[in-house]
């Protein structure tokens, strides 16, 4: 007898997730964290969603996470992005308020009957037979259960980084894991250092608001969730402002105190969000750099200098911020710094995310080399699902690339792997036109419901939705405006759905009618990309076998060989996105995949 | 079902099956040298890989069947990467065929059309592009075809289709950045870049203009001689081809249906047909002729007009048509392309006039490179229709542009052999046979 279905190891964005899929399918399961206190923190940026990740988040919701639920109530500010680039890149993005949004995430997992909450530090996995059996705690507990998930976010072997002071930390302040990432290596796990890095908070009351932009959120707000109606909440501004001249020149002067130049720090930092001290020294021509200053919360004074991210030493960084418009008078309340940590390199996982080495243990979440609050919930929640479907016997629910950005970025990490912390954009998915935000429940709210997670209660609100897509669809065939229907009229670029005056629309609401609008002059290209996606299905459905030989096809290049070892893709389709392979040597293993099916 | 493997020993005749002066024999497979030594009276081994070996292939009874070269190859040299060996023998057909019954008792099967290239494949010897190339060069009739195939063996396609590639790449990224970033992170609008596009598209079609042209050099241009009975079609024809093959007789109607016959003019390959003669007839099996003669008329890619001078008769016009006066020796009359079967006076002018009209169609700019797979021309014309597309969505979301951007990278990766889809596979294998 087993002291618990599963454990859950870590208590972030990831482990929140995954704790929950597992207890409310019935499991009974243990969350162990280093600090209760910390459990959904927002380490990072006080936000939640934008392009791509907000895709995520209303995916999460859609197949019964709750991550949408979590910022519906906690948002200070949202806007819906890229309203003028086209619909199929728009996202939302909602400011949070962070000690909200963490206390929420508490609460919600109390709530639940089947999850316990435990704080202690994991020092160990117990394996029996190769298979996860439990973990090991600082304080010397022995917990067994039939699976673990692994969810240690930037804790793991971490250590902030403020010019030359360094710390074992995994967040400023609270202390690293030690000794988990040692006891893995041993295991055979390939254990990486990443590193990644967080900007100054200021005091509000210090800031001369006069000298910088004011950003508005929209209004009305919009929720993530799709079971949320309407939200009514405060809504407070971001401010923007520039580096200048003199700012550039403070970091160029210093840059030799920086851990990252002088050499310290080993671990891949994200190229897509670097620190000050990267973009002055590789846009030696760029004059500024854009900050945004964005509120932390409520009932706080902290706000965030989203662009500033610097492990530069203390004395450097109020220097530079001091000469910076609007910061001039700021007071520094927590510094900048960078964490490195330990990794463990996704090509070890199965698209379901458990590991290919200890049957049993699924891992999710920052561990895996990703970034971001909703690339680590996303995960957490697969894993979560994943480690149900295993207790319950059931087939592992893998998403195809072609339904959900959550497919994309599991099959990017167990198929390419990642030298950076990984970050979803839009263009990393190919097929974003059916990937729309607001289509997330059409895509996946079934898969969940299969699955065990989404409720009947989520199934029924996605056939009123559908049913209410219909009807207005019907509404607009049978309308006609300058001899042709309304629905043939709204192929037009021009016109939108609200201008057309049709009574009858009247009592659909407006995400319906801006769903059926898009869905409508959106028609003829998602035809086409569903023709790409048929073939792309074609290849992903021809299975390579598991026991499947490479060695014997000589044909097969011997660096694509090594690839195909370790990834042992699950298909053509996915066998094809490894880097590096040949295409020719994709093409061989196509036909002798084939060959040998048809014996 | 029958497929290919690989492994078991295949032989081919490498060369036409027609006499010439030498043939060549080719054949890959396990232990293809050892099956061969019993029939050599040379030592022959693996060991001797690359060498050219002489002596004389015999039965099993040690009778002397031809007195060869065998050219050695182990295990991971030589065309398919298998072990084999090339028999270059005299080419007589008797040789060639005692040669093909000893090597099948030596436990050789005929290989299949396709078969060595498809193992030359699945041993990794080569990318898709090339193994297409490879199937053309086997094809290629003529030596300016052969060295169309040959140029895309070392990339001219591949390195025109990568530049382009990358130029579509450069533009595709500029906007992804847009999609990527918020418009508050970057606020500069993108602007579609009319001028480089447009400049992709030409150069694509240009390049998918060569396959009508690639594919007379490599399959033949069909040339009809026309025109009504009697007028002299025959004994121009027979003029062409500088030998008696069609009948030519003075009685109305001989020619009742069409003869053809192969032929190059001013290097390029020409099927000739000669055709009945075009007139009214009540005469069922006439009828037919004309009818038949009528609907060669349609494909060709020139039909050569015969008119006699001494008859109304007003040719066609046409722009497929070159029109041409017989029986200049009767009627003198001195009228350009006129021309006389008998005296051969006018008939350079005649033959010269027939190859630069052909040589007009088949010319391209010498800096395009040339294609001769119908697959290359789709994926150009794909690419081109993609990017058309993008440049007309220009004022719609930059999701829609995106989208037809990455269409056309798609069917240049496609055309490069970069990107395999299933279809790619499925058409080039329909090629070797594969799964038949």
């Amino acid at each position: 007898m087993r002291d618990y279905d599963a454990i859950v190891i870590g208590g972030g964005h990831a482990g929140i997730e995954a704790s929950l899929a597992l207890s409310r399918e019935g499991f009974d399961t243990l969350l162990i964290t280093q600090s209760l206190d910390a459990i959904g923190r927002m380490s990072c940026n006080p936000s939640i969603g934008g392009l791509a990740k907000g895709n995520l988040v209303r995916e999460i919701d859609a197949l019964g996470g709750e991550m949408g639920h979590l910022i519906d109530s906690t948002m200070i500010q949202m806007r819906i992005l890229n309203r003028r680039r086209g619909p199929a890149v728009q996202a939302p993005r909602a400011q949070a308020d962070k000690f909200s949004y963490s206390r929420l995430a508490k609460e919600t997992l109390e709530k639940e009957r089947h999850l316990s909450l435990f704080m202690d530090t994991v020092v160990d996995i117990i394996t029996e037979d190769g298979r996860a059996a439990g973990v090991v705690t600082e304080r010397g507990w022995r917990i067994s259960s039939r699976t673990v998930v692994l969810t240690t976010g930037t804790f793991m072997d971490g250590r902030i980084f403020i010019g030359e002071y360094d710390a074992p930390c995994g967040r400023l302040g609270e202390s690293a894991a030690a000794g988990l990432g040692g006891k893995l290596r041993e295991k055979g796990f390939r254990v990486g250092r990443m590193k990644t890095g967080t900007p100054a908070r200021v005091r509000l009351s210090s800031l001369d608001l006069g000298e910088m932009e004011v950003q508005e959120g929209d209004d009305p707000m919009e929720p993530f969730s799709f079971g949320t109606e309407a939200l009514d909440r405060p809504s407070l501004p971001c401010y923007v402002t520039y580096t200048n001249a003199e700012t550039h020149r403070i970091i160029r002067e210093n840059i030799s105190r920086s851990p990252l130049y002088g050499g310290k720090i080993v671990g891949r930092g994200p190229r897509y969000c670097p620190s000050i001290e990267d973009k002055v020294v590789r846009f030696p021509d760029r004059e500024r750099h854009q900050i945004f200053v964005e509120p932390e919360g409520l009932g706080t004074e902290e706000m965030y200098l989203n662009g500033l991210s610097s492990s530069l030493p203390e004395d450097v960084q109020h220097s530079f911020i001091h000469s910076i418009p609007g910061l001039r008078h700021a007071e520094i309340m927590r510094p900048a710094y960078a964490v490195e940590y330990d990794y463990l390199n996704p090509l070890d996982l199965m698209p379901s995310l458990e590991s290919k080495l200890v049957a049993g243990l699924f891992i999710a979440g920052q561990t895996n080399g990703t970034s971001g609050y909703e690339e680590a919930a996303a995960q957490g929640l697969m894993a979560g699902i994943n480690a149900a479907q295993l207790l319950k016997g059931g087939r592992p629910l893998v998403l195809s690339r072609t339904e959900a950005y959550i497919g994309v970025l599991i099959d990017d990490l167990v198929t390419k792997g990642t030298e950076e912390p990984y970050r979803m954009f839009t263009s990393r998915a190919e097929y974003r036109l059916s990937l729309r935000h607001d289509t997330a429940d059409q895509r996946l709210t079934p898969k969940g419901f299969a699955a065990g997670l989404a409720t009947e209660e989520r199934m029924e609100r996605l056939r009123a939705k559908m049913a209410g897509i219909e009807g207005a669809k019907a509404v607009l065939r049978s309308c006609r405006i300058d001899g042709k229907s309304a629905y043939d009229a709204l192929k037009e670029p021009e016109t939108s759905i609200f201008m057309l005056g049709i009574e009858a629309l009247g009592s659909y609401s407006r995400s319906i009618l801006r769903e059926v609008e898009l869905d409508i002059k959106y028609s003829g290209y998602l035809m086409r990309q569903e023709r790409e996606i048929e073939k792309a299905k074609k290849l992903d459905n021809m299975e390579i076998p598991a026991d499947f030989d490479y060695d014997t096809v000589d044909g097969i290049s011997s660096e694509s060989r090594e690839k195909f070892k370790a990834v042992r893709p699950i298909s053509i389709g996915q066998a094809r996105r490894i880097s590096g392979v040949r295409v020719s040597d994709i093409a061989v293993l196509g036909v002798a995949v084939r060959s040998r099916e048809r014996g | 079902m029958a497929h290919y493997a690989t492994g078991e020993p295949i032989y081919a005749l490498a060369t036409p099956y027609s006499p010439s002066a030498l043939a060549v024999i080719r054949a890959s497979g396990d232990e293809a040298i050892s099956l061969l030594a019993p029939y050599f009276s040379s030592p022959i081994s693996p060991s001797l890989s690359g060498r050219a070996v002489h002596g004389y292939v015999h039965d099993g009874s040690g009778r002397r069947i031809d007195e060869v070269m065998a050219i050695i190859y182990s295990k991971g040299h030589g065309y398919t990467s298998e072990e084999a060996f090339e028999i270059m023998c005299h080419g007589s057909l008797p040789v060639i065929r005692a040669i093909s019954s000893l090597l099948e008792d030596a436990g050789f099967r005929e290989a299949e059309r396709g078969e060595f290239t498809y193992r030359a494949f699945m041993h990794g010897r080569m990318d898709l592009t090339e193994a297409e190339a490879v199937e053309e060069i086997v094809k290629a009739r003529t030596s300016r075809a052969g060295s169309d195939a040959l140029s895309r063996l070392a990339g001219s396609i591949y390195r025109e289709a990568e530049r382009m590639k990358e130029s579509v790449l450069d533009i595709l990224a500029s906007l992804e950045v847009q999609l990527d970033y918020g418009e508050d992170e970057i606020p500069e609008d993108w602007v579609f870049p009319e001028e480089e596009v447009s400049r992709i598209i030409g150069r694509l079609r240009a390049i998918a203009a060569t396959f009508s042209s690639s594919r007379l050099y490599s399959e033949g241009a069909l040339v009809v001689i026309a025109g009504r009975t009697n007028a002299g079609k025959s004994s121009l024809y027979n003029a062409l081809l500088k030998e008696n093959r069609a009948i030519v007789s003075s009685e109305e109607g001989t020619t009742r249906d069409y003869i053809e016959a192969d032929a190059v003019i001013a290097g390029i390959p020409v099927r000739l047909f000669d055709t009945a003669g075009l007139r009214e007839s009540e005469d069922a099996v006439e009828q037919e002729g004309i009818r038949r003669t009528e609907s060669l008329m349609d494909k060709a890619d020139l039909i050569v007009y015969v008119v006699d001078p001494s008859s109304d008769d007003a040719p066609p016009q046409y722009e497929r048509v070159l029109c041409v006066i017989s029986k200049r020796d009767v009627s003198a009359l001195d009228a350009p392309l006129s021309f006389s079967s008998v005296t051969g006076e006018g008939l350079a002018d005649v033959i010269d006039a027939i190859a630069s009209r052909l040589s007009a169609s088949a010319s391209a700019p010498s800096d395009v490179p040339r294609i001769d797979s119908e697959r290359q021309k789709e994926k150009l014309e794909e690419a081109a229709a993609a990017l058309e597309e993008a440049r007309l969505s220009s004022s719609a979301g930059y999701d829609i542009i995106a989208l037809y951007l990455q269409s056309a990278l798609s069917s240049l990766g496609e055309l490069t052999g970069e990107i395999t889809g299933e279809d790619v596979l499925d058409r080039l294998f329909s090629s070797f046979c594969l799964g038949k």
